[in-house]
């Protein structure tokens, strides 16, 4: 009875395959009508996830200009996501401005989702030259500029010297410039206790900070135009082994992550006051973190490359259009009242109120504006006179001169994911670094090849 | 607890017709529960008793961890001791503005409690959905003889084994188009919105039946006596009131384990959500659950607040776990006769 | 089920035309109409869908086309050319019957060995039966994040346990040897629906049969082998179709642990990448509609090909009452 049954199951799925085999070349997906503009009176906006002060205080400067305009504004809490944006442009529900990371902005650029904001520049006279070269590069692709980047995140190294005085390890031995000597001052620093890790030693922030080891070198990952990926370089590959070696050093990926995952990353506990790390590359604005966590001593200091010269790497988000806004006019107002020097000034300034009131540090704030930054150095910022967040403050102001950031390509996330998967692929321990990183070369300019 | 006689399921078809008549396939696999086989004498059970107990502690663990978990301050959730040494409530108030402090039902832009209300409203109205749209047609296929039925019916039993990732796709790309349809700029937009980003691909295709309710509900159906209904057709029943007036009513058990199948289904559903939600106010609890996750553990350069990711899996376990305690005859039962379609 | 067997039985030679005279037949229209709610389903979410997403395979279908940025091209084979060229096919694949080869057994002799001692307990059975229902009541998202805080390598409780009794516990969550067997092992904590069925099934064995067999002097491994099996065999072949089945289309618990928006890179290990999780990926992560239709094609023929296999196997070894 029952088996009589499952064979005509059996027998009815497969006609009703076959039918719609026969019946396949009859669909087709019906051509998109012409897509009419309306007259926009909201400005829908995407991609901005948690606020801050400083977030909500340029909202607040730009949601006002808007006002005045009569034009409302929709800006729901959301952070940006490659699956929820990708699922608006195919309903056509599309946002007039949207917040990425400029990681992203190649991909969408290349798939002809976003608007050149060359136009967008030039009727609100906003001047190119004040932007880091080095952000703006990120968002650049075929000659056009697609995005206007907002922080600049560059990277520092915080020591903690809490640990190094534990460990009897110098501050000047955390340096980037003699490979051999950090990797000393590593090992001495690391802590396993009962057969547990209980302090990392320095954590050299792979796959995330990679580039800047290929940078130690004086190359990149990838060319300036962005179409020849240039992964698996000989001096790739040495930095990959030799920043492996460190997580290594530490009895292994394995136990190096399952520690490092239960951090109070963000918390008052973090791992410095927690004494779980001794030092590590982090970017800029992690040091608000450590004012408004439990007391530390650290110290600041730049990463550098094998002449000694300091270093540092940019990223961030940037504000963009896709194509499909429905008003790309007042999505450029709306990202000019945001980057202005103006705005940037009056936020950066009740952040330091803010700050002062509750007695903690301000560390700064690091745009890709250079003119804000001057500005928020000089007429805003007061040491605080707590010796170690002053020279950080220092030492970040000047940072972004040695900046580089990752050029932008066609394909550039499936690019970041080719090398981190192959990073993690060494971590794992199932492929040399020469191995992964050969991989990693083809699976990425296969990619790029596809998209440009 | 262990399955009782016919006669302690609730009274199917009470006051409608005798309340005496055999309850399809689950009267019948209750009626044969007891008594039967070879079984151990009380002595030599208690040994197995006590394997039994070693085992129950391996079932039961992970939730006396999560639960103690959930009760403790940020740092101490892998200390792994189930009495915390330090209690904290992770749960409700206000948390003061330092961070290391939140509480699940005050997460910033994370509406907990909206998604507790989605994930029951959608479930309750999809399993409600569900049962009836099912039942209607069960009852066609047991109660009718048409031409057609057997090759629809095992075209039907065909479905069950179809993977839902073949339709996954196309199916999205339908709400898509309707979606385009629906908004301001296309041809039905004085229709509401009703297309990806709304609820509605959530619930509504269980208007239409679906195959394994459909299966247990007929094999249920086929126990009721055939007498009945042409007692009814005498009477001058139609065929919707004979459906509404006698099967429905006696088939109350099988309902009851359709409707909480399917709540099941809706409560643990990620992947419908995933691909049809992206506002957060309109999730339900398991990608609530999953943003918690990606937002505040340590994967995402998230703040590793385990406590109240912790606090979060409580929430979406518990209502499971009370609905299993009220309802559990109809949970084993449901499943047992799952296993006689084989 | 009797009134069915009475009809699907043979028909007099004039069958196709009785057929058709049941058209007549106003209860024929009843009929069809009562079902038109799963006709209209089957055809606007399954058959339909289906074509859809046979002629999507053919094509270069992603967020541009959809879109309207740019027209849908035609690519041939290109599609299904490239399931053979992606690494992460094979991979995904490896894994999810490298997985499904882990579950599947596994679940299955817990289950039996459980029902097996729940069957026969003078007491506590019932008692016994809720508590190991339990953990499958657990909504597969949780599954997850237990999965990850309870088996982490440093602190996760299971290898402080398993270093209490002198074993020093592997990385599950990030070795990838590893990945796979403590998902499995969590997948075996829910194993009470199983049991359950078993347990049904084992109660549904007439005495009289055991009975007989301790007359003619048959030992309890005998009576196991020759009489429970054989009276259980149906319920093992479908919990042994629909876990494989399911164990195939593994998604949610491995996709909360290891995927989405929070995995920076850093996550997404290639030893927890599965089939249906790679599928999702490329269709609603990148969009690339056309290819993951191929995918999903590749599924429903590998899952086909799979419980094809497992019908025949069930010829020789299932025992159903009621047949010679």
């Amino acid at each position: 009875m029952v088996k009589r049954w499952s064979k005509t199951a059996l027998v009815v799925a497969g006609s009703v395959v076959c039918m719609v085999a026969a019946g396949s070349a009859s669909a087709k997906p019906d051509e998109l009508a012409g897509y009419t503009a309306t007259q926009a009176t909201t400005l829908e906006i995407y991609g901005l996830g948690g606020r801050d002060d400083v977030a909500q205080g340029r909202l607040d400067i730009a949601n006002k200009v808007m006002r005045d305009l009569g034009v409302t504004v929709n800006n729901p809490v959301s952070g940006f996501n490659n699956q929820a944006f990708l699922a608006r442009l195919a309903a056509r529900d599309i946002p007039d401005l949207v917040h990425m990371g400029r990681g992203d902005i190649g991909t969408y650029a290349a798939r002809n989702a976003l608007v050149p904001l060359g136009n967008c520049l030039n009727a609100e006279k906003i001047d190119r030259k004040a932007y880091r070269q080095a952000a703006l590069a990120e968002v650049t692709y075929k000659g056009q500029l697609y995005g206007l980047p907002e922080f600049t995140n560059q990277i520092t190294i915080i020591v903690n010297n809490d640990a190094l005085a534990k460990a009897g390890v110098n501050t000047a031995d955390i340096q980037t410039t003699n490979w051999k000597r950090l990797k000393q001052a590593n090992k001495k620093l690391l802590k396993v206790e009962n057969g547990r890790l209980t302090r990392i030693g320095f954590d050299p922030k792979i796959p995330e900070f990679f580039p800047l080891w290929v940078k130690w070198f004086g190359k990149d990952l990838i060319s300036k135009d962005g179409l020849k990926a240039q992964l698996n370089s000989r001096e790739a590959v040495a930095a990959l082994a030799y920043t492996v070696g460190l997580i290594n050093d530490h009895g292994g990926w394995n136990k190096f992550k399952a520690f490092r995952d239960t951090w109070d990353f963000f918390g008052r506990n973090n791992q410095v006051a927690a004494d779980q790390v001794g030092a590590w590359p982090m970017e800029s604005f992690y040091y608000q973190v450590l004012a408004d966590g439990n007391k530390v001593n650290f110290t600041a200091k730049y990463f550098t490359n094998r002449k000694g010269g300091p270093l540092t790497m940019l990223s961030g988000n940037a504000w963009a259009i896709p194509r499909g806004s429905k008003n790309p006019g007042l999505a450029c107002k709306y990202i000019k009242a945001l980057q202005s020097v103006d705005s940037w000034r009056t936020v950066a300034k009740s952040r330091f109120d803010l700050r002062k009131r509750q007695g903690r540090a301000f560390t700064g704030l690091y745009t890709a504006n250079t003119q804000a930054d001057v500005k928020i150095y000089e007429d805003i910022y007061q040491p605080i006179g707590n010796k170690d967040f002053d020279d950080a403050v220092a030492l970040l102001v000047r940072a972004p001169r040695y900046a580089f950031a990752v050029p932008l390509s066609p394909a550039s996330t499936e690019f970041k994911l080719a090398w981190t998967d192959a990073i993690n692929r060494v971590l794992e321990g199932r492929q040399t670094p020469r191995q992964a990183l050969d991989q990693a070369q083809r699976e990425a300019q296969a990619a790029i090849d596809k998209a440009k | 607890m262990s399955a009782g006689a016919p006669d302690n399921l609730p009274t199917a078809g009470a006051g409608v017709v005798s309340p005496r008549i055999p309850h399809g396939l689950l009267g019948r696999l209750l009626a044969r529960g007891r008594g039967e086989g070879p079984r151990f004498s009380r002595l030599k059970s208690l040994p197995f008793v006590l394997l039994l107990t070693g085992i129950s502690v391996l079932a039961v663990y992970p939730f006396l961890w999560l639960i103690s978990a959930s009760l403790k301050p940020q740092g101490d959730v892998f200390d792994n001791k189930l009495i915390p040494d330090q209690w904290a409530w992770n749960y409700t108030g206000d948390p003061s503005p330092v961070g290391g402090d939140e509480r699940l039902f005050a997460l910033p832009d994370l509406p907990v409690l909206t998604w507790v209300w989605n994930s029951v409203w959608i479930g309750l109205l999809a399993a409600l959905l569900v049962a009836f749209s099912s039942a209607i047609v069960a009852f066609a296929f047991s109660y009718f003889r048409f031409p057609g039925r057997n090759a629809l019916f095992a075209l039907i039993l065909a479905t069950m084994m179809l993977p839902g990732a073949v339709t996954m796709i196309p199916v999205y790309l339908i709400w898509n188009e309707i979606t385009k349809l629906t908004a301001e700029s296309g041809s039905l937009s004085f229709l509401p919105d009703i297309g990806v980003n709304t609820q509605y691909p959530l619930w509504v295709p269980n208007l239409f039946g679906s195959a394994f309710y459909i299966f247990l509900l007929r094999q249920f159906f086929l126990g009721i006596p055939r007498d009945l209904f042409e007692a009814a057709r005498i009477d001058g029943d139609g065929y919707f009131s004979m459906f509404r007036r006698i099967a429905l009513p006696l088939a109350k058990p099988a309902l009851i384990v359709v409707v909480i199948f399917e709540l099941q289904a809706k409560w643990f559903d990620l992947l419908g959500p995933l691909i049809y939600l992206r506002d957060t106010a309109l999730f339900t609890l398991p990608l609530g659950l999953k943003t918690i996750l990606d937002q505040q553990g340590a994967g995402g350069g998230g703040e590793g607040r385990w406590e109240i990711i912790m606090a979060g899996t409580v929430v979406t376990v518990l209502p499971m776990v009370i609905l299993f305690a009220v309802f559990q005859r109809f949970f084993i039962e449901g499943i047992a006769t799952q296993g006689r379609k084989g | 089920m009797a009134s069915v067997a009475g009809n699907t039985a043979t028909g007099p030679p004039s069958r196709a035309r009785r057929w058709a005279s049941g058209f007549r037949e106003r209860e024929t229209w009843t009929a069809y109409l009562f079902i038109l709610p799963w006709v209209i389903g089957f055809l606007a979410l399954t058959a339909g869908p289906m074509v859809a997403s046979l002629y999507f395979s053919f094509t270069d279908y992603g967020v541009e086309q959809i879109a309207g940025f740019e027209p849908t091209s035609r690519v041939g084979l290109d599609n299904y050319r490239e399931l053979l060229s992606d690494p992460k096919i094979a991979t995904s694949l490896q894994n999810t019957f490298v997985y499904t080869l882990m579950t599947v057994p596994a679940k299955m002799a817990v289950a039996l060995g459980l029902a097996l001692i729940l069957a026969r307990l003078a007491f506590a059975a019932g008692f016994f039966r809720t508590v190991f229902y339990l953990p499958d009541i657990t909504p597969p998202v949780a599954i997850g994040i237990l999965l990850l805080v309870l088996f982490n390598g440093s602190v996760g409780v299971v290898n402080r346990a398993l270093g209490f009794i002198g074993i020093p516990g592997p990385f599950w969550t990030t070795d990838p040897a590893w990945i796979k067997p403590s998902l499995a092992i969590m997948s075996v904590w829910t194993v009470g629906g199983t049991m359950v069925i078993y347990l049904a099934a084992l109660k549904a064995v007439p005495a009289h049969l055991y009975e007989a067999a301790a007359i003619d002097g048959a030992g309890p491994w005998r009576r196991f082998v020759n009489i429970t099996l054989p009276m259980i065999s149906p319920a093992l072949f479908f919990t042994f179709i629909v876990l494989t089945i399911a164990g195939l289309q593994t998604f949610t618990e491995v996709y909360t642990a290891y995927f989405g928006a929070g995995s920076t890179g850093a996550e997404a290990p290639d030893a927890a990448l599965m089939n249906v999780v790679y599928l999702f990926r490329q269709a609603f992560e990148f969009f690339n509609m056309g290819f993951a239709s191929a995918m999903a094609w590749l599924l429903f023929a590998l899952i086909m090909v799979v419980t094809g296999a497992q019908f025949l196997f069930s010829r020789r070894f299932v025992f159903y009452q009621g047949e010679k």
